[in-house]
């Protein structure tokens, strides 16, 4: 096979996850238009520029009873009129499959410039609407009807089967929500910056830190979050010219040097079932970081200089760690007692904060994630900045570790 | 040498006092909460716990009495911040005990939303007049960032330095620096506009003017709700506080109206009296409205639609907000001329404070965006164009602040940031 066109990233712009659009009287087209107005901006993209738009979006239609989204990427600006759109749904992971489906087109040839759009807006509901909305990314019929809450219990069950095949001490599932609470702090965007969190508080049942299902509190959860993300791929042709124009060279712009996808059986069980006799926990996710690895031409982990990971709750970050093979199955403990994923360690995950500190407004976390590797890349995280990065991967999941999609970035 | 991670919070019972401590404790900061009895510290110590939704917060407080414990707990501090009623003699007799027991380099910093820094100061060593300055967070603290930091006569360079470094990178505060005026910045502007649209309130009514002059013109909330959530005493101690102390061009916009007064004189202080009520009054599910005529409260009763005012929501529910601010410019009749009126002269009067107590234009937007949830002035000016803008601000009369001219001259752009910076400010 020949090797697929480059696709490099233009870089983007988010929203602050920690507004309220239902507050603000919003549709979530106003989120769309802010974040794409400000990526225009912030990547130095004229409008009539863009030749295609791909939008990751979960459920519009159950949050705010609006389908066909794609089209809604027409109401930025009247220059995009016209203009092919699609949107793209694969839960929590849907953002990523926007990602895929745009650099597909652009190593087709088929276009030179595709903006990607991540939207949810998720505080149309109160939470247990919203959970259950939550629990379509699961088999709803077999694993969420009638569940209160059901995806911290599938997730909860996730740190059972490790507990069961490995052991898994809860104070290291705290530790990590603790280091994601305190990496947000950092970050001018994150839902939680101003949040009161302290490692106690994440190891201790309270008034304020309950259990919603098995071993998950509050504190392991991601939050429900309202926010659009928007970023530019490009090809060859097309960033040649715009590093030109922006006083840089085709070496100066990052690009997507691998990736990786694959699809898990949607139930649960089915998924422990099948991973019965396998060191790892989640081989289908475990594959698409090799496949990524592969495509990228890197050995391991160790080549990485940070991780942009989906920690939807803290048993999917604990899985991230060994499935990234940053210790041998089952040993993810060991990265999180010796610092390895800590800012300043030797290998950060999440510095934005991820879904726990920086939020998850679902069908944009995977563009989130992108962006968040332009930034590492490109020096500008500001106050989360991995000093020197050069390869930045990210890893975006759908379900309870149905879709796996994963990223890496650099240069 | 004082604990550099100590601070201790005096007046910690009262809603910034706690908020402070929560936001210091969020900080990882060993907070100290004293009032006069432990029993109103606990108070403090609880609603801390409420703000940070999180009992372990219990480990980085703990509480104390002023007779008891200040001496003490002062002397090991590295911040003192004052959170006291807004009473000059009252504060300057706590900064004499603080003078007394402080060491020579804990910083003393005061929460007042407006009395003099420099009368604050007066009488101290040099060396807590060295040490202190004024540090405004605004209500509630563990939610809204703004915060200003203003320096007395003798403020050393490096504490104020020192200040700012410790807000933004640990309290994730967003800062300005401001001159030693009669309520600073942020409030100088806000209260401005919130007495207006009280003294509008007069003659058209309460639910009319927090419906024409609402969330759309660029406020998370209603004006004169928002003055129910500041209370009246506090809103009367700012106003009268300017009025008294400064002579500009909007003077007579800080008189307080006559039936605020009144209403005030029989204990009327917004949300903090919730059975005499404010502006509003809340009876279970039903809500009743001050009249300001009568002194009396009537069932509430929702303003029959304005047609320019509901265009301007429609056009903020998605997102275009420069179309909006065209349809408050265009609009025509006596409604509209009042709502022009005021968010002109907030424009106005916001960027005329610079060079007088703000620093910038910048520093401007900072504060009303971040202390008060409003649209940034200079946002304002590029949404409707700052030609646009000079002609609206001439035909209201109203003074054209020279850093609009200058950008309806060169056709800059005023604001520095982007649609990500001040969507939030507009509600549709």
């Amino acid at each position: 096979m020949t090797k697929p066109a480059p696709v490099y990233v233009l870089g983007g712009a988010q929203t602050d996850f920690s507004r309220n659009w239902s507050k603000e009287g919003k549709h979530f087209v106003a989120m769309m238009r802010e974040a794409t107005l400000g990526a225009l901006e912030a990547a130095r993209i004229e409008p009539r520029e863009v030749e295609t738009a791909h939008v990751g979006n979960f459920a519009a239609e159950l949050y705010t009873k609006q389908g066909h989204i794609g089209a809604f990427f027409l109401e930025v600006d009247p220059a995009f009129s016209g203009l092919p759109t699609s949107r793209h749904e694969a839960a929590c992971a849907s953002g990523s499959i926007a990602l895929i489906a745009a650099s597909a087109e652009i190593e087709a040839a088929r276009y030179e410039l595709a903006c990607v759009v991540g939207v949810e807006q998720m505080k149309t509901v109160d939470s247990t609407t919203g959970g259950d909305i939550l629990g379509t990314a699961a088999w709803y019929e077999r694993e969420a009807k009638g569940i209160e809450f059901p995806f911290p219990k599938l997730f909860g069950r996730l740190g059972d089967e490790y507990d069961k095949r490995y052991g898994l001490r809860d104070e290291h599932l705290a530790h990590i929500s603790a280091v994601n609470y305190s990496n947000a702090k950092r970050n001018p965007n994150a839902q939680t910056r101003n949040w009161f969190m302290s490692e106690s508080h994440a190891q201790r049942e309270s008034k304020f830190n309950q259990v919603i299902g098995g071993r998950i509190k509050i504190s392991d959860c991601s939050q429900v979050t309202d926010g659009s993300v928007a970023i530019f791929l490009a090809s060859e042709k097309f960033a040649g010219v715009w590093a030109k124009r922006n006083g840089k060279t085709l070496a100066d712009i990052p690009r997507i040097l691998g990736w990786g996808h694959h699809t898990a059986p949607l139930e649960f069980d089915t998924k422990v079932a099948e991973s019965r006799d396998n060191a790892y926990v989640l081989p289908h996710t475990r594959q698409a970081i090799l496949d990524a690895f592969k495509r990228a031409g890197i050995a391991s982990a160790a080549e990485l200089s940070g991780i942009e990971t989906h920690d939807c709750f803290t048993t999917s970050e604990y899985m991230a760690i060994d499935h990234f093979g940053i210790t041998k199955p089952g040993e993810s403990w060991k990265a999180v007692e010796e610092g390895v994923i800590e800012l300043g360690g030797r290998l950060p995950i999440n510095p934005s904060g991820g879904l726990i500190g920086a939020g998850h407004p679902v069908g944009a976390t995977g563009v989130r994630q992108m962006l968040d590797c332009h930034r590492q890349i490109t020096g500008s995280a500001g106050d989360y900045q991995v000093e020197g990065a050069k390869k930045f991967a990210m890893l975006n999941i759908g379900g309870s570790g149905t879709t796996s999609c994963v990223f890496i970035v650099g240069k | 040498m004082a604990d550099n991670n100590k601070v201790v919070i005096i007046g910690a019972n009262g809603t910034m006092g706690a908020g402070a401590g929560c936001v210091f404790a969020g900080a990882e900061y060993k907070v100290t909460l004293l009032a006069r009895s432990c029993e109103k510290a606990a108070l403090g110590f609880a609603d801390a716990q409420n703000y940070a939704r999180a009992e372990a917060i219990a480990e980085r407080l703990s509480v104390g009495a002023y007779d008891a414990d200040l001496e003490r707990e002062v002397g090991g501090a590295a911040i003192v911040f004052e959170s006291l009623a807004e009473d000059l003699p009252l504060k300057r007799q706590f900064f004499e005990l603080i003078d007394n027991s402080r060491r020579p380099d804990t910083i003393v910093a005061s929460g007042s939303s407006g009395l003099s820094i420099a009368e604050m100061a007066r009488g101290r060593s040099d060396s807590f007049r060295r040490n202190f300055l004024g540090l405004h967070l605004f209500n509630p603290p563990q939610v809204i960032v703004g915060a200003e930091v203003i320096p007395g006569p003798d403020t050393d360079p490096a504490v104020v330095k020192s200040v700012i470094a410790m807000l933004t990178k640990r309290l994730g505060r967003k800062v300005i620096v401001t001159k030693d005026m009669p309520a600073f910045v942020g409030n100088r502007v806000g209260f401005k506009v919130l007495n207006e649209t009280a003294q509008l309130a007069a003659e058209h009514g309460v639910a009319f003017i927090d419906y024409l002059i609402g969330p759309h013109t660029g406020r998370a909330m209603a004006p004169l709700a928002t003055v129910d959530l500041v209370g009246w005493d506090v809103h009367k101690a700012i106003v009268n506080n300017v009025h008294a102390n400064c002579e500009d061009e909007a003077h007579e916009s800080f008189a307080m109206p006559g039936y605020m007064n009144a209403a005030l004189h029989k204990g009327c202080m917004g949300d903090k009296t919730p059975e005499r009520g404010g502006f509003y009054r809340r009876a279970g599910k039903q809500v009743f409205v001050l009249d300001p005529k009568t002194g009396g409260h009537e069932s509430y009763q929702k303003p029959a639609p304005i047609e320019f005012v509901e265009k301007m929501k429609r056009l903020h529910h998605v997102g275009r907000y420069a179309e909006a601010l065209k349809v408050l410019a265009e609009a025509r009749g006596a409604d509209a001329d009042i709502c022009r009126r005021v968010v002109l002269g907030y424009v106005s009067y916001a960027l005329n404070r610079v060079g007088e107590v703000a620093a910038s234009t910048a520093d401007v937007d900072t504060i009303m965006s971040y202390g008060f949830n409003w649209a940034p002035p200079t946002a304002i000016v590029d949404l409707l164009g700052a030609k646009e803008t000079v002609a609206m601000l001439q035909e209201l009369k109203l003074t054209v602040p020279a850093s609009v001219e200058l950008a309806a001259s060169r056709g800059t752009k005023m604001f520095p940031g982007g649609i990500l910076e001040y969507g939030r400010t507009f509600v549709g």
